[in-house]
């Protein structure tokens, strides 16, 4: 049985500050709106497709053992994400496609991230799909890869 | 009328001590209808048994100082008068007279007797506008702690409609403190039926209070007002971890459909929650509520209560298990409603209290 209070600690303020270090929404959300995609690095290059036969909207699952990697189309450009739910370990990348709402007031609906937002298909939890930003913590974050489109016009993805 | 024969359709009989019911009752049936179990939705529900303590009554200010407050070192009491059941007073200006008597009465019969009495306002949530008259009339005396309510409502306590009633009493600094009130008085007690017995309906209250609060949390209250406070008193404690674990599991995947919530459900719990210990759960290992206390963070959101005189009380020298740690004993009884309700901070260490432990008498080993 451990000891519920740690001698070592303070006891926890009763009024806690309502900055932003407390929203992890907010925080999640900066995250997904400010970050840049991944830069080239190098690893091995691996062709999905012709960037021709994966049109905005679509998506497609490359395996690179022992990776299973999604790649969607969103507006025109590439993005690649590791096709596992950090959660259960669920194939992420069959989830739906859609918007959500960014923090905002007390009943207000602010839609934000259209067709950036990747919802698990087991237990729906939210990804932005170039950050690979989890929009319900503060920390949770899937891994996304490098995306380009060479002269040859097909879609490489660098692992 | 001599001549039109007459047949009456509505007349209505009484059973007397001259002509009574029960010889007609099969004998099986008897003893439960004593205990009470001859209840009807509209009567309520009520322990059988008696709900006041047979050694203890809470009635004459004075001597509840020297029966329970002197009997056990206890600082300030918390008054949960009967009034917080006015918001069900089907007439609403009724309901409006009578949630200002119930504050006047505080004020002058139990907080005028002795300053370690604590009031609780009572108001009408059916006339918010008066609802917040009343919160700024009586809410300013300087013994009036809180606003209280039954568990019994119209509308989920999330509901917007009462929006406007917590803005003042986060202006003023009252928490909102939710008692046990008339469950199942309004509709069913539970979702899904009415409980055929006080035991039953006893033991589903934190139904309710899981309603509430799960409610208010997922409307957005205490993101809408930063310093409001939620007292839940006499609902028990250990149903809440559950339903803090789930409202932070759904997050993660519904977050979009309340995204004014901006942090883990949990957290707004731990800043904004605060729960009192009677009925405090007695699990047949009473360590196991060390666990419990650690997974509600204890330290910061468990306050002490007794429901005194009601025959559910729990005795301060005996409610909490042995092995409590002192420094978290002195936050649950103390520090935790003091810092709450802005009461003096004690010294920490201070002479113990009076055993009451009962003395074994006659007893020869």
């Amino acid at each position: 049985m451990s000891n519920p209070i740690d001698p070592n600690t303070k006891p926890l303020p009763i009024d806690t500050s309502y900055g932003m270090e407390n929203r992890a929404i907010d925080h999640a959300f900066k995250i997904a709106f400010e970050s840049q995609p991944p830069k080239a690095k190098v690893g091995k290059r691996v062709t999905v497709c012709a960037a021709n036969e994966l049109q905005p909207g679509q998506r497609r699952i490359v395996e690179v053992p022992p990776h299973s990697i999604g790649v969607f189309n969103i507006d025109g450009k590439f993005h690649a994400i590791r096709n596992v739910c950090p959660h259960y370990g669920a194939p992420l990348c069959q989830g739906s496609v859609h918007a959500t709402h960014k923090p905002a007031d007390v009943h207000q609906y602010e839609v934000a991230l259209q067709g950036r937002v990747l919802r698990c298909p087991w237990h729906g939890w939210e990804f932005d799909i170039p950050t690979g930003k989890g929009l319900y913590d503060k920390n949770s974050r899937v891994m996304t890869y490098p995306v380009e489109v060479d002269a040859k016009g097909d879609i490489i993805v660098t692992v | 009328m001599a001549n039109v024969p007459i047949i009456d359709c509505d007349i209505h009989p009484e059973a007397t001590k001259e002509n009574p019911l029960d010889p007609f009752v099969p004998e099986s049936a008897r003893e439960a209808l004593r205990q009470g179990l001859g209840g009807a939705p509209g009567a309520g529900y009520s322990n059988p048994f008696g709900v006041t303590r047979r050694d203890a009554e809470c009635k004459d200010p004075l001597k509840v100082g020297v029966d329970h407050f002197d009997k056990y070192g206890i600082h300030y009491g918390i008054l949960q008068p009967p009034g917080m059941k006015v918001s069900l007073t089907l007439q609403i200006d009724a309901g409006n007279a009578l949630a200002r008597a119930w504050n006047d009465w505080q004020i002058n019969t139990w907080l005028a007797a002795d300053k370690r009495f604590l009031g609780s306002v009572c108001i009408n949530l059916n006339d918010p506008a008066e609802a917040i008259k009343e919160i700024r009339r009586a809410g300013v005396h300087p013994q009036m702690v809180q606003v209280n309510v039954g568990g019994e409502s119209r509308d989920l306590y999330g509901h917007r409609r009462y929006f406007p009633i917590y803005e003042s009493m986060s202006d003023m600094n009252l928490p909102l403190c939710l008692h046990p009130g008339s469950e199942g008085s309004l509709d069913s007690a539970t979702p899904v039926g009415r409980p055929s017995t006080y035991f039953e309906w006893h033991t589903a209250i934190p139904l309710t209070f899981q309603a509430h609060l799960i409610s208010m949390v997922t409307e957005g209250v205490f993101e809408k007002f930063p310093k409001m406070k939620l007292v839940l008193c006499e609902g028990g404690i250990a149903w809440l971890c559950h339903t803090m674990w789930r409202l932070d599991k759904n997050f993660k995947a519904l977050r979009s459909t309340t995204p004014w919530l901006r942090r883990a459900p949990s957290e707004y719990i731990f800043d904004h929650v605060r729960l009192t210990t009677q009925p405090l759960e007695e699990p047949a290992v009473p360590e196991q509520l060390l666990t419990i206390f650690e997974i509600l963070h204890a330290e910061r959101t468990l306050m002490f209560a007794t429901d005194f005189p009601h025959w559910d009380f729990d005795e301060p020298n005996r409610t909490l298990p042995r092995a409590t740690p002192p420094e978290l004993k002195r936050r649950i009884f103390y520090d935790n409603a003091a810092e709450l309700y802005g009461l003096p901070k004690l010294p920490a260490t201070l002479p113990t209290t009076t055993s009451s432990r009962p003395v074994a008498v006659g007893v020869t080993a």
